[in-house]
């Protein structure tokens, strides 16, 4: 036998294929321009400030930059609690959206359950803001209230300064809180976790789902045998897309959160922090060291969302959903 | 596939057509509402001042005038005015003051102050005992300075129960609620402190990590843990305190949030050892100890309150100011001399008639010399042009014939049961004097929900299981104070008839709904009925 030399291909492209490439090669371009341009000026505005507070920049929790006192400790980990709020709420939620839009709702269902939840997409932040604080604050009071009050004894439920034996005890302890502005971001990241994850389901292979309905499955044990691992990938992808935009809600959280900015892990506690509401809140009035200073949080924010964001595709992926779609 | 996307396209078009038709009859209307040669002017800042400010930009709407304010605090007024991203700003301090260490820079263009109207900073709270609302609560200057430096912390406490010795006082935790953003209201509330109750405040300072003597500040500190809430803008502090679950919680806010949230004031000590509620004329009696700064310079016009919170009059309210608003001198980008044009009108008019409405509004309106002085402040704004204004057309209720103040001077005195000692007046105060549904309609949920109105109190007892409802409390025959400003401003901003303006909204809400909701109803339909045929 002998080996022949693999035959060499040659790309003949016409003016057609050179134009297509040009395009979409300057597009892929043009956005990573941008973002590098983003993290560049970020950087540069927000040298002055770091260059002056130093190492202590990454432990401080105060927030007074004209007095040379500030860092990010704080509102860091309050964005984060206030993010991770949101998506204990929103995976469960969007999850069984997702499940039932794509397995169980009947046709016609679907498609207005499909159409709801884009909708709701559309909701400005600042409406969902509104109605947090005019309107879902005073009502979860009691959820928090009893939460607070069975499972007090984990750290992060615990209260203080709210006595449960005492009817007159002050109700505001459980207002303007992390768990407060979680709920909120909560309902604003559902959409498109349960777009993601629906079309993820609806992709798994007919072949297999008929295999395991064939060999005597029922319908749950389909969805768990076929639907949840096939789309394992597109859960957690979306999850961590919705994570990403939990972290950079701005509005919304500015409305309802008591802005604190010492380390707060209670999470039920009035008194809460997060970065983008911080930027929001002080841009207008900061000195330009303030401003260098809020430059180098939304520096911060930049590079946690970027993270998020590389890790979810990342995992995306790898997964065998991620790959056939 | 392709006959039937050749069937369903002419309805496609159809839908555009339509769709184009009712944007074209929206748009055609719209371009020549007025032949007006006002340009449209922007600003940004106060919103202590804001509800007179928004007041007096849907009057002049009649004439054509465009006026844009964003109600995003006074220092980000100031900060826009200074990198030249507004036409004015409106801010209760000036530049130039010491905050947190920084001096707050004038800026480098032509700049005056003109005061805009006159009001008290009031201390609004939400509290109820025995399931009534309690709306006729007193406190002195200490005990309001200890609360919002965490001193006291529970209503009941002894010092505030001096202060009210006809209030059964809840065993109720004291929630203050303050500013979290750069705001007029903290510099005023602050400059009070730190000029009355200089040893209480500094400390509170330090503890919040700020150098003492603190002064006056426009970011409120916080110390963590003591309970405090802070929350962005007049409409959010006043929103919070408003909210049905937050029983206990006392803020700091211009009269006029009371007033339209329709909850009660603290009536304030003043020199004369009278409890006093900021009424236009109280604040306008207190005023009379502003010294003005008459000076030309920078300065002019800035006011002194040291002799406010020192007046002795017994009709005195002592957290009375003025708001300012900060006006371009000169023509740097981006100011015009045709935005002038619009920027002296608009001043023409509020200084003049737009005077007339501040009581309704939960404000007081400026005295002669400052509406003559302000006046001449609009001269100096570039491309005004020779307006005349005759001042005695204004109809201001402070002006007399003789130049005093008859606003000041006809102000009743306080009763006998405002006076520091055992007894104490029942009258409801701010938004809840008078009967509960008069002048809460824009937040008619809050006034239900608390049974102002009397009638209602039984069902909406709500979260405290007993039923809460203060009724409707008459206004003392004694006092002769009746608070039914509260029902006229009902109909201030009940605002005019049907118009253009009022149709092109109406369209554009349809126009935005179908831009919503017509592409997945389209996309739906069409896609069955491909489906169908397959």
């Amino acid at each position: 036998m002998t080996l022949e030399a693999p035959r060499k291909l040659v790309l003949i492209s016409d003016r057609g294929d050179i134009i297509y490439r040009t395009v979409a090669r300057s597009g892929g371009i043009i956005v990573l321009a941008i973002m590098t341009a983003i993290g560049v000026f970020l950087a540069l505005r927000a040298g002055q400030a770091i260059g002056k507070a130093g190492f202590s920049f990454v432990w401080t929790q105060a927030w007074e930059p004209d007095a040379n006192h500030f860092g990010i400790s704080a509102v860091l980990i309050g964005t984060l609690i206030i993010a991770l709020v949101a998506i204990v709420i929103a995976v469960p939620l969007s999850l069984g959206t997702a499940l039932y839009i794509s397995e169980y709702a009947p046709r016609k269902l679907q498609r207005t359950l499909i159409s709801l939840v884009d909708l709701m997409a559309a909701i400005p932040s600042v409406v969902f803001g509104l109605w947090g604080f005019f309107s879902l604050q005073g009502n979860i009071i009691d959820v928090a209230k009893w939460i607070s009050k069975t499972f007090g004894w984990i750290p992060i439920f615990a209260v203080d300064g709210f006595n449960a034996d005492d009817p007159l005890s002050s109700d505001t302890v459980f207002t303007a809180s992390s768990f407060v502005a979680g709920i909120v971001v909560a309902l604003m990241i559902t959409p498109i976790m349960t777009s993601i994850m629906r079309e993820v389901f609806s992709q798994a292979p007919v072949g297999e789902r008929e295999g395991a309905l064939g060999l005597g499955a029922t319908k749950w044990g389909m969805i768990r045998s076929v639907v949840l691992p096939y789309g394992v990938g597109g859960i957690i992808g979306g999850t961590m897309l919705g994570l990403g935009r939990a972290l950079g809600e701005t509005i919304a959280v500015y409305m309802i959160i008591s802005p604190v900015f010492a380390i707060q892990p209670h999470i039920l506690q009035s008194g809460a922090s997060s970065i983008s509401s911080l930027i929001a809140l002080k841009y207008g009035e900061a000195t330009a060291f303030g401003m260098s200073a809020l430059m180098a949080a939304g520096l911060t924010l930049f590079f946690v969302t970027l993270v998020v964001n590389f890790g979810a595709s990342a995992i995306v992926a790898r997964s065998r959903s991620g790959q056939s779609s | 596939m392709m006959p039937q996307f050749a069937r369903t396209l002419p309805r496609w078009a159809k839908a555009l057509v339509a769709l184009a038709g009712a944007f074209s009859f929206v748009v055609v209307p719209a371009l020549p509402a007025h032949a007006a040669d006002y340009v449209p002017i922007s600003g940004a800042g106060s919103s202590w001042s804001s509800n007179a400010l928004d007041q007096w930009r849907r009057n002049v709407e009649q004439y054509g005038m465009r006026v844009n304010y964003a109600s995003t605090g006074s220092s980000d007024g100031r900060n826009q005015f200074r990198s030249g991203t507004v036409d004015f700003a409106v801010s209760e301090i000036p530049y130039g003051l010491r905050d947190g260490g920084v001096t707050d820079e004038p800026p480098t263009r032509g700049y005056a102050y003109m005061p805009i109207v006159a009001g008290g900073t009031s201390f609004m709270y939400n509290l109820a005992a025995g399931g009534q609302q309690i709306a006729n609560l007193r406190l002195s200057g200490e005990v309001i300075a200890k609360i919002f430096t965490g001193g006291i912390t529970q209503w009941d406490d002894p010092a505030i129960k001096a202060d009210n010795p006809g209030i059964d006082l809840p065993s109720r935790q004291i929630v203050p609620v303050v500013r979290s953003d750069g705001s007029g209201s903290t510099a005023q509330f602050t400059t009070w402190m730190s000029k009355t109750q200089a040893s209480i405040w500094d400390a509170y300072c330090s503890a919040a990590g700020r150098s003492t003597p603190c002064g006056v500040t426009s970011n409120y500190p916080v110390v963590a843990g003591k309970g405090f809430i802070a929350q962005p803008n007049s409409t959010g502090v006043a929103g919070y305190v408003s909210q049905a679950a937050n029983v206990g919680t006392i803020t700091y806010v211009e009269y006029s949030y009371a007033l339209k949230t329709g909850f009660p004031v603290a009536k304030v000590l003043n020199s004369a050892d009278y409890y006093v509620e900021p009424t236009a004329s109280n604040v306008a009696v207190g005023l009379l100890g502003a010294t003005i700064n008459t000076t030309p310079g920078p300065q002019y016009l800035t006011s002194n309150l040291d002799g406010v919170y020192a007046n002795a009059d017994p009709r005195a309210y002592p957290l009375s100011s003025y708001s300012y608003m900060i006006v371009p001198t000169t023509t740097d980008s981006p100011f015009t001399a045709d935005k002038g044009k619009t920027l002296g009108a608009f001043a023409n008019y509020f200084l003049c008639e737009g005077q007339q409405q501040a009581e309704v509004l939960g404000y007081s309106p400026l005295p002669i010399n400052l509406v003559q002085a302000g006046l001449d402040q609009v001269q100096r704004i570039p491309g005004v042009g020779s307006t005349t204004v005759n001042i005695a057309d204004c109809n201001n209720p402070t002006f007399s014939s003789d130049g005093s103040n008859t606003l000041a001077q006809n102000a009743p005195m306080p009763s006998d049961c405002d006076k520091k000692g055992a007894t104490q007046c029942t009258t409801a105060t701010g938004g809840a004097a008078g009967s509960g549904a008069s002048g809460t309609s824009s937040t008619g949920g809050s006034s239900s929900k608390f049974g102002t109105s009397g009638s209602g109190g039984g069902g909406g007892g709500g979260r405290l299981g007993i039923p809460l409802g203060n009724g409707p409390i008459s206004c003392d025959p004694d006092t002769g104070e009746c608070h039914n400003v509260v029902a006229e401003a009902t109909k201030i901003e009940s605002g005019p008839g049907w118009g253009v303006t009022q149709s092109v909204m109406v369209a554009s809400v349809v126009l935005l709904l179908a831009v919503v909701f017509l592409p997945p109803v389209l996309g739906r339909t069409l896609r069955a009925r491909r489906e169908g045929k397959e």
